[in-house]
């Protein structure tokens, strides 16, 4: 068995406060290399908390959390920041591409915090768009395109650096269903491509298109459907 | 550990620039306070260094080696008589180089003998030995001074002033002027003497004329005394026992270059006063940047979270925000530069000084980064702080 892209073992993120929080209960969950995995549940379920503590954006009160088979719970800050940088891609369901800078600058700016050099980067982020078909938007601010070439956008920026895995929280969430299918189908070709992609969603359309589908509720993993490589 | 990031000094620029960009009304209103504050003090720097240099050039031009002794002063503003022998026991003193006596007549000048006698401009008749012109250290404009057979006729020198007043501006054909009741040809016409502003004011007449002519009583009322350079001071106290030795208390003795070099200090305690309000603009345009970059960390709280996501490092954040305050600093630092230079520039050629920017008004340019860096460092430091999760919670 090859080994896993992404394994959480009894991870728990507790918040303190008065009465603490538990987000996640003690969840475990492993990622072979090349899946397409929906995660799946209720608001205030853990989905979010799930995804940021799986892209080393947060860290489990308990637990561990091996990434690309390297333990992160010994990591600081900014080895963390670097493992991110080179391994890890997000898609956000706000886009949040950045209004100042052109559809194509946004994308180099995956590659920006690994020293890549600018000329490099454009070169990469003009290939990245045309893979996403949007080789004609180079040239144009974010407030120019339309919801779904915006996701497409923050798409591109996430795979440009083409990271071991892509993170996507409700990459359909503000889209009409047209545009979210279109989205889905491009998250359906860089899993085609080799990407290891992990999806949240509430939609039950996008999850219904991914191999694998696993479910969260109050913080525990409450149905897997099991990925192909699964046992 | 292979997987570090990275973030290229030009990127950081770019990254610095891109926020000015996005708001460029709120980069360039703050960045405004930071060129006020530079450019105030620049500019008070340039202008009074340029000026100063020009007094100092002044001073070092006429020299400081000219005393005059008078005896006392009068309440009517007229001027006391000195002994007859002052002038003669003052050129016995060696270190004295030259020495001249004038006399201060009770007759006024007029253009003609129609102009009516109440407009006298305030130019006074002066008698003065023919020595005088070198004693002052002085120049003629136009014509010739007073020599010793010209002394005897109706001739006269004006000072420049007079000659302005009286609108005599070239001496091509005989010109006449009318002195107690009688023409005097005017034979000469000074350069400004900005030591001796009585005598630009003078029409000035020789020795025995003005006893024949104008009922001259022959006493000195103001002597002019040439020092040599290094017995200024030595020559100073003995002037007043020399002049008049019966009352040498009586005697003043002044050093008209003295009001040139207070003229300086005076400069100097007002230029303090407005270097500090620069200085305290300057802060009010940290405290204004410091805020604008408050404003900003909390505006681009996504950003930061997706900057975070994409591998940027704390360091690399604050960085970020640090450099685009040192940025606005420096851009509001050096349009201040540029405005108190152009000021200078600008008054420094109006008056005809030559133009000085000091070194101190660089330090202004520098202050302005500093104070980035200390409004900038804060914000920059929150902006490191926020924790990626909470960043990326949106709205």
């Amino acid at each position: 068995m090859s080994k896993a892209v992404i394994e959480l073992r009894d991870v728990v993120r507790r918040y303190p406060g008065d009465p603490a929080v538990e987000s996640l209960r003690e969840v475990t969950l492993r990622v072979e290399p090349g899946e397409l995995l929906a995660v799946m549940g209720p608001s205030g379920s853990g989905k979010t908390t799930l995804l940021h503590i799986a892209g080393t954006l947060d860290r489990p009160s308990s637990g561990s959390v091996r990434i690309d088979g390297v333990d992160t719970s010994s990591m600081n800050d900014g080895q963390l920041s670097g493992f991110r940088a080179t391994r890890l891609g997000f898609v956000f369901q706000q886009f949040y591409l950045i209004e100042g800078m052109t559809v194509l600058d946004n994308v180099a700016a995956g590659l920006l915090y690994r020293g890549v050099d600018g000329r490099e980067r454009r070169r990469q982020a003009a290939v990245a768009l045309e893979r996403v078909g949007l080789g004609h938007r180079l040239v144009h601010r974010p407030a120019q395109l339309s919801g779904g070439e915006r996701q497409r956008t923050a798409i591109a920026r996430a795979v440009v650096g083409r990271p071991k895995v892509v993170l996507a929280d409700e990459p359909t969430g503000n889209l009409d269903s047209a545009s979210g299918i279109a989205i889905v189908e491009l998250l359906r070709d860089l899993h085609r491509d080799g990407t290891t992609v992990i999806v949240i969603t509430h939609s039950p359309v996008v999850a219904g298109a991914m191999d694998r589908r696993v479910e969260l509720m109050d913080g525990r993993v409450e149905r897997d459907t099991g990925g192909p490589s699964h046992a | 550990m292979r997987d570090t990031s990275r973030l290229a000094a030009a990127d950081l620029l770019a990254l610095a620039s891109l926020g000015l960009r996005m708001r460029r009304l709120r980069a360039a209103l703050s960045a405004l306070g930071i060129s006020i504050g530079v450019a105030a003090i620049v500019g008070v720097l340039g202008i009074t260094q340029s000026s100063q240099s020009d007094l100092l050039a002044q001073i070092d031009r006429l020299g400081t080696n000219l005393l005059t002794v008078q005896n006392g002063r009068q309440f009517n503003g007229g001027e006391a008589k000195l002994p007859t022998a002052a002038r003669l026991m003052i050129g016995h003193i060696p270190a004295v180089e030259h020495v001249s006596a004038t006399a201060l007549l009770t007759g006024a000048v007029y253009r003609s003998d129609l102009v009516p006698s109440y407009e006298t401009g305030g130019i006074g008749v002066r008698a003065t030995d023919v020595a005088l012109l070198d004693t002052l250290n002085g120049r003629v404009l136009h014509g010739t001074f007073l020599n010793a057979a010209m002394a005897n006729y109706p001739a006269t020198v004006l000072g420049f002033g007079a000659a302005r007043y009286l609108g005599i501006d070239r001496l091509d054909e005989p010109t006449r002027i009318w002195i107690g009741r009688r023409w005097f040809t005017v034979v000469g016409i000074l350069e400004p003497l900005p030591l001796a502003p009585e005598i630009d004011q003078a029409a000035l007449i020789g020795w025995p004329i003005a006893q024949s002519a104008l009922a001259f009583d022959g006493f000195p009322t103001r002597i002019y005394v040439w020092a040599a350079t290094d017995q200024v001071g030595a020559v100073d106290a003995i002037l007043g026992a020399t002049a008049n030795p019966e009352n040498p208390e009586q005697v003043a003795v002044s050093r008209p270059s003295d009001a040139l070099a207070a003229r300086l200090a005076v400069q100097s305690s007002s230029t303090t006063l407005i270097i500090g309000l620069g200085a305290i603009a300057l802060l009010v345009g940290g405290v204004g940047i410091a805020n604008v970059m408050f404003v900003s960390v909390l505006e681009r709280r996504s950003e930061i979270g997706l900057r975070r996501a994409l591998g940027a490092t704390r360091p690399q954040i604050a960085a970020q925000f640090l450099a685009e305050s040192l940025l606005l600093s420096t851009i509001g630092g050096i349009i201040g530069v540029a405005a108190g230079t152009i000021a200078t520039a600008g008054y420094a050629t109006l008056q005809g000084w030559t133009i000085l920017i000091p070194p101190t008004g660089w330090a202004a340019l520098i202050a302005a980064i500093a104070i980035g860096a200390v409004a900038g460092l804060y914000p920059a430091l929150r902006a490191a702080r926020l924790a990626p999760t909470d960043a990326l919670r949106s709205t």
